[in-house]
């Protein structure tokens, strides 16, 4: 099991936005959450990413209880649903923000990945000139140089057109699947969420997660 | 420690670094005189000086600001409105008076109001009061107009650079499309009441700001009052000047009562003054959409003969005290023949200090020891304390953030002489060792700054989009790594601007280190500037090497201004 969510609880300024949220994700699983905008799929997100405390409940990545453990130590990526690109660095000074140290680069690594995503050849553009489907790409390189357990995608396709938005999701979809790389991604498109995940949940009023099915990439239909 | 604690050490150094000095000297002024701060307010009178004091402060620092705003809002205006060739200039050589120090704004409307000097020569003599002037001062009966004008004109000029930067941005981002439509409407029909119904409502917070700051500047204003209007007393030149005897028991017992009541007064007007200030910046900031400079003043069109005309004598205003003063330096007046003749011999003995116990080389290398330190000091503490207040802030503290907001504003309400005086009275009477350290002015200097730098810092730290971090933690950077790596690089301008701000402010400052230093042999250019006026003018060189002095002090503003500018985000509507 990759990640288990137990009785999560969160809330923002009194207010509850999640509660006693229940879901597990299996090694290299892609888990979609579908829900409207505001409903507290971000809040989910963010505290599985660290940012948010939860108020009671635990998150427990690969057996390690994440409580305690800041973002940073956490080894999870997370795309954001604006491209999140240093603007004092170009694509591939942002790309090297990867690795801590100098001496841990691996050129090679990054080069691969590049080429795998379809950025290498803007590695020297300034991150001005990108179109909000390039710049998506560079945060996804940049995540998955990380080897991370987990990768959190929070509607980071929302903001693209409609072809972009499926090309890139497909991309992502393959990517993911090729490296065993398990995800959550979060939207509120029917279609982008069928072509990206191995299992869909639906988000209810209740801020309870319930499995509500929508088959996707595999002929189960499965509860969380 | 947790975190929390660790949070409010820099906000504990800092209200203690700028409440200790003043409350240790209010402390003394109470003991020596057994009067309350606000009992002493009353005692004002008491004082031969007192009196004429208060009222002469109100009513120049009303009239400054009436004025600054009279020559400042047309200027704003046309520059906000039409297309400029060279804009960035324009802004900048406008702005300049502002970063001037103030003795060197002093020096060069003494240059420029001098026997002999521009304005002198076309028959407006503001020094002696002859001719017009003259005739001026019988028919009003008011005496010393000439150097009452003349203190008015300086002030404008220095704080002109306030209502550009409040109000020009400001008229120059607002839609065209309101404008045109309110043009389309019966209410709107005459140039007078779009004036009324719709400029002067989307214009007064900004010009209400500008006209605020500029009181407090001249309420505050020190070296110009001093220089320009010897015969007349501000509260803060008489409490510069009473300071020296205030504070000891069973002696000049007014002076004590002066310098506390005085200074109270001073900080509850001043502090009314920047909260009234505050809520009105902080209305103009929540105010309603704005579009780009440049798409607004292309709807407006280039500018008219009139607006090019009233622009340029801006711009000779603004620089005319300064080449006035540089002028002055090379140009001797021979006292045996009133004739005058170029040279460069007053540079020459500045920098060696012949006339002088510390050189003007020496005295620029004090300021910029001085300046450097304060800059470490007020930049750390000043980021610090910003940064801390924007953690509450994001940290769903928003109450408590807001009252460390408010404390951290609270120094803005102290001038330079009163902060000088609290070290004087605070610190020095306790701690009199201080008096042989180096670095003591390095404390006044630092309680100036560190407000302007949280000032500046805590909008970028606000405007700093949080995703950045939390993008470079998802990647694993450490909290320190993402400090240098991201925090940093994004705030670099800031924090340039807030560096060399500081230095300038530090190399200008004149009231607490007149107060601190006056002569020694750690006298910065400022001092070595007031010392060379104050020296009787037998030697014809005496005032000419106060003007290369001043002008010494002017060129490296000057250069740390033109980096700021460089780094400046003309976004508008405040510093």
């Amino acid at each position: 099991m990759t990640i288990e969510i137990q009785s999560l609880t969160l809330s923002y300024d009194a207010n509850i936005i999640v509660q006693r949220c229940n879901l597990t994700l299996a090694e290299g699983e892609i888990l979609v959450i579908l829900g409207p905008s505001g409903c507290g799929k971000t809040t989910l997100l963010r505290a599985i990413a660290g940012f948010v405390k939860p108020d009671e409940g635990t998150i427990r990545l690969n057996g390690r209880n994440l409580n305690q453990i800041k973002p940073e130590d956490r080894n999870i990526g997370m795309l954001f649903q604006r491209p999140v690109l240093f603007p004092h660095k170009d694509v591939l000074g942002n790309i090297l923000f990867a690795y801590q140290k100098k001496k841990d680069r691996d050129m090679e690594k990054v080069n691969e990945i590049m080429k795998d995503i379809g950025i290498y050849t803007m590695k020297n553009q300034s991150i001005e000139t990108l179109s909000g489907g390039e710049s998506q790409r560079v945060v996804l390189a940049r995540a998955l140089l990380t080897n991370p357990e987990l990768l959190l995608l929070d509607e980071p396709l929302s903001s693209l057109d409609l072809s972009v938005r499926r090309q890139l999701a497909s991309e992502i979809r393959t990517t993911l699947k090729s490296k065993n790389i398990a995800a959550i991604h979060v939207t509120h498109d029917h279609e982008e969420a069928a072509i990206i995940g191995d299992r869909i949940i639906e988000w209810n009023e209740l801020h309870l997660l319930e499995s509500v099915l929508i088959q996707a990439n595999t002929d189960e239909t499965t509860s969380g | 420690m947790s975190l929390r604690s660790i949070r409010s050490v820099p906000i504990l150094v800092y209200l203690g670094l700028m409440l200790i000095p003043i409350v240790l000297a209010l402390q003394r002024l109470m003991d020596v005189t057994g009067k309350s701060p606000f009992a002493a307010i009353f005692s004002l009178p008491d004082h031969p000086l007192g009196t004429e004091a208060l009222y002469f402060s109100f009513i120049q620092a009303l009239l400054s600001a009436g004025l600054t705003l009279a020559i400042g809002l047309p200027i704003a205006w046309w520059l906000g409105r039409h297309q400029w060739k060279h804009l960035n200039f324009i802004r900048a050589a406008l702005t300049l008076p502002f970063v001037t120090p103030t003795i060197v704004a002093a020096m060069g409307f003494l240059a420029l109001f001098k026997t002999g000097g521009p304005i002198e020569s076309i028959g407006i003599d503001l020094r002696f009061e002859t001719g017009l002037i003259g005739w001026l001062s019988d028919a009003t009966g008011i005496e010393n107009s000439g150097h009452i004008i003349a203190l008015l004109l300086a002030h404008a000029w220095f704080n002109l650079a306030l209502v550009i930067r409040f109000v020009e941005p400001k008229i120059a981002t607002i839609p065209p499309r309101f404008e045109e439509s309110i043009r389309l409407l019966p209410i709107g029909k005459t140039r007078f009441s779009r004036a009324r119904y719709f400029w002067w409502p989307m214009l007064r917070t900004s010009i209400g700001s500008a006209f605020l700051f500029a009181f407090i500047f001249s309420f505050t204003s020190f070296a110009l009052v001093r220089w320009l209007a010897p015969d007349l007393w501000t509260l803060e030149a008489l409490m510069a000047v009473e300071g020296g005897a205030a504070g000891i028991h069973n002696y000049r017992t007014e002076a004590s009562l002066l310098v506390l009541g005085g200074a109270t007064l001073q900080g509850i007007i001043l502090l009314f003054a920047l909260g009234l200030a505050g809520y009105w910046q902080q209305k103009q900031s929540i105010s309603n959409d704005i579009v780009s400079e440049s798409f607004a003043r292309k709807t407006a069109g280039g500018a008219s003969l009139f607006a090019r005309i009233g622009v340029s004598f801006a711009l000779l205003f603004a620089l005319a005290p300064l080449g006035s003063m540089l002028l002055s330096s090379v140009r001797i007046r021979d006292r045996t023949n009133e004739s005058y003749r170029w040279s460069t011999e007053a540079w020459d003995i500045a920098l060696t200090g012949d006339l002088t116990y510390v050189s003007a080389a020496d005295a620029l290398a004090n300021s910029i020891v001085y300046a450097i330190a304060c800059m470490v000091v007020s930049v750390l503490l000043g980021y610090a304390v910003a940064s801390s207040i924007h953690a509450l802030e994001s940290g769903g503290k928003k109450k408590t953030a807001i009252m460390v907001d408010l404390l951290s504003m609270l120094p803005l309400a102290l001038s330079g002489v009163m902060v000088g005086l609290g070290v004087l009275l605070g610190v020095l009477k306790v701690w009199p060792e201080l008096f042989q350290w180096y670095g003591l002015p390095i404390i006044p200097h630092a309680m100036l700054t560190t407000p302007f730098v949280i000032r500046i810092l805590l909008p970028a730290l606000r405007s700093l989009d949080s995703s950045y971090d939390e993008t470079a933690a998802m990647l694993g950077h450490s909290q320190f790594q993402r400090f240098l790596k991201v925090r940093i690089p994004l705030m670099k301008s800031s924090l340039v601007v807030a560096a060399t701000l500081s230095i300038a402010f530090s190399l200008g400052e004149f009231g607490a280190s007149w107060i601190l230093l006056r002569s020694g042999s750690w006298d910065t250019l400022p001092i070595l500037v007031d010392q060379l006026m104050a020296r009787p003018k037998y030697f014809e060189l005496v005032e000419p090497v106060a003007m290369a002095t001043a002008s010494i002090l002017m060129m490296v503003t000057f250069v740390l201004f033109i980096i700021t500018e460089r780094f400046r985000e003309h976004q508008g509507g405040g510093f």
